[in-house]
């Protein structure tokens, strides 16, 4: 295992210096994620042409887990259409679960895969793949918690 | 950094005393494990881990129902621990305490059992800013149920319950008082007699609740005259699934059973059935009797350290890690009341609560991060998390040495 477990260098460099971290000039499709008991809450905008993405934008107070992975997926994100963000959720779902191995599709969000280890810190990195499906979708809220 | 500690009594000593724990010996990410979450549950002792291993390979069979042997060693070892809890609290006789499956039932009994039937609407059940959501949530399920209210007693900012304000809001529409003896956020420690005089005068019943003190400190029911007290049997030292409330016999007396079945009767007919006297009235069902049974062991244990010695070595190591922590840039203590228990939440600038602790368990350091089943003080305090260090008497000062280290490490990662 790593020294650092899921803080992996890449991982802490999207904590601490957030690509397109802020908001986007309208118009806009945008949802706020929320894990109340965690804390962490952000809000995540996108602007949609012909069913692409081709702007992102998070902002929030989030721990560094579900940070960095707001900041690594705007990356992946720009160009795709929601079947694809579709995909791209469902296998980082099964990566940080432990259900398969390091996906050359995930690029550098492969940095999360030692969340297998941590199931209680899954849901921050879902987090943000929930917030933009819900974005997508229309709808203005989403979470990552089930009650407890 | 190494102040060497004077404990209270030659007796006590901290290397011998951890010696008894077995698990502290692990390792955890190949690290040497520092366990800092015993408000969360503490640690057992060989002591209590053999009772109970000991009772089920030669004594193990239901209690109070069969004439055979087994039956009655069963029986003698539960109503035992029952005796050992009730001396071990101050009460006036085993016949006052409840034995539960920890505080949350034990208060939920009270809610439901002696509270319930009394509320109407209009009527109030007055609790602090501190409470953890035990001392809530059943509290404002009874009010649901019968129009009643909850009302809050406000904190100051250092995590003190204001007092004057717990006084004026003792009005004749408050039906019941919950306080936390010891907070298991802040560590402070309330004054318990006292808000137990200000309820007595004006008749309004006063629950305890016990979780945080019990394990740490002295205590004596019957001297601090509140009407309840709860509290769990796994925070000091006994296994999980363990509890009790204590409440004088002619209170228990006055309320009917909550749960009802095998236990809890005199006689059964289908036109109607007579129940035990208490505290078995209140005890349906088959009990976890091994789990008391380890939980005398723990009393025993305990007993056999001295609880003033528990306080005086657990106070020593709450200055001394409270000094330390001191050095770590950005860190702010939440909880700064004076009268204080061993437990210390913090907070860094720039990092959040899950990280620090997620990357300290990858150090081998076990600390709690998250809300703490505290909502509201949360709320108070305006942050969504904290970071929770908390000691026993089995810590030493070497492992504070280590998590400050390792924290200032972290921090380093994450800001």
């Amino acid at each position: 295992m790593s020294a650092t477990g899921p803080y992996r260098e890449i991982v802490l460099d999207h904590h601490r210096a957030p690509r397109r971290r802020g908001r986007l000039a309208p118009p806009v499709q945008a949802a706020e994620g929320v894990n109340a008991l965690c804390g962490d809450q952000l809000r995540i905008e996108v602007r949609v042409e012909q069913g692409r993405v081709v702007a992102y934008a998070f902002e929030g107070a989030c721990c560094a887990i579900a940070t960095a992975t707001a900041s690594l997926l705007g990356d992946r994100a720009i160009g795709c259409d929601a079947d694809d963000l579709a995909a791209l959720e469902h296998r980082f779902a099964a990566l940080v679960a432990g259900e398969i191995a390091e996906d050359a599709e995930l690029g550098a969000l492969n940095a999360l895969s030692e969340l297998a280890r941590y199931p209680a810190r899954r849901k921050c990195a879902l987090l943000p793949f929930a917030t933009l499906a819900a974005a997508l979708r229309g709808e203005s809220h989403a979470t990552t918690e089930v009650s407890v | 950094m190494n102040v060497p500690l004077h404990d209270a009594s030659p007796a006590f000593d901290p290397l011998r005393t951890r010696a008894d724990f077995p698990l502290l010996t692990r390792t955890v990410h190949g690290k040497p494990l520092v366990y800092f979450d015993s408000a969360n549950t503490s640690q057992k002792p060989a002591a209590v881990i053999e009772a109970v291993d000991r009772f089920y390979r030669q004594h193990n069979a239901n209690v109070a129902r069969a004439v055979h042997a087994l039956s009655e060693e069963a029986t003698t070892a539960y109503e035992g621990a029952r005796a050992a809890l009730a001396r071990f609290i101050g009460a006036a006789s085993p016949d006052e305490l409840v034995l539960t499956s920890g505080t949350t039932m034990a208060i939920n009994l009270v809610a439901y059992s002696d509270l319930l039937p009394r509320l109407q609407p209009g009527d109030t059940v007055l609790v602090t800013q501190m409470e953890h959501h035990a001392n809530i949530v059943p509290w404002q399920l009874v009010c649901a149920r019968s129009g009643a209210m909850l009302k809050v007693a406000p904190i100051s900012e250092r995590g003190e319950l204001i007092v004057e304000r717990f006084v004026e809001l003792l009005t004749p529409e408050v039906k019941l008082a919950g306080v936390t003896h010891v907070s298991n956020v802040l560590g402070t420690v309330n004054p318990v007699r006292e808000l137990a005089r200000e309820c007595r005068r004006r008749g309004i019943p006063l629950l305890v609740d016990g979780s945080q003190a019990v394990p740490h400190m002295p205590v004596d029911v019957q001297a601090i005259g509140c009407d309840f007290y709860a509290f769990t049997g796994h925070k000091m030292c006994g296994p999980t699934g363990t509890g009790g409330l204590w409440a004088r016999r002619e209170r228990l007396a006055a309320m009917p059973p909550f749960f009802g079945g095998g236990e809890m009767i005199r006689e059964v007919r289908f036109s109607g059935t007579t129940f035990a006297d208490p505290p078995h009235r209140f005890e349906a069902g088959t009990p976890n009797i091994a789990g008391f049974v380890g939980l005398g062991a723990a009393v025993q244990y305990l007993e056999r350290l001295g609880m003033a010695n528990v306080f005086a070595r657990e106070r020593k190591l709450l200055v001394y890690a409270s000094d330390a922590l001191c050095s770590v840039p950005g860190l702010r203590i939440i909880g700064e009341a004076p009268d204080k228990a061993a437990v210390i939440s913090f907070l860094v600038a720039g990092a959040h609560a899950h990280d620090l602790a997620t990357l300290l368990d990858l150090e081998g350091i076990a600390v709690r991060s998250g809300h703490h089943c505290a909502h509201p003080l949360m709320q108070f305090y305006g942050v969504p998390a904290t970071c929770r260090a908390s000691f026993a008497f089995y810590n030493t000062t070497d492992e504070i040495d280590r998590f400050v280290t390792a924290l200032d490490k972290v921090r380093r990662l994450l800001v």
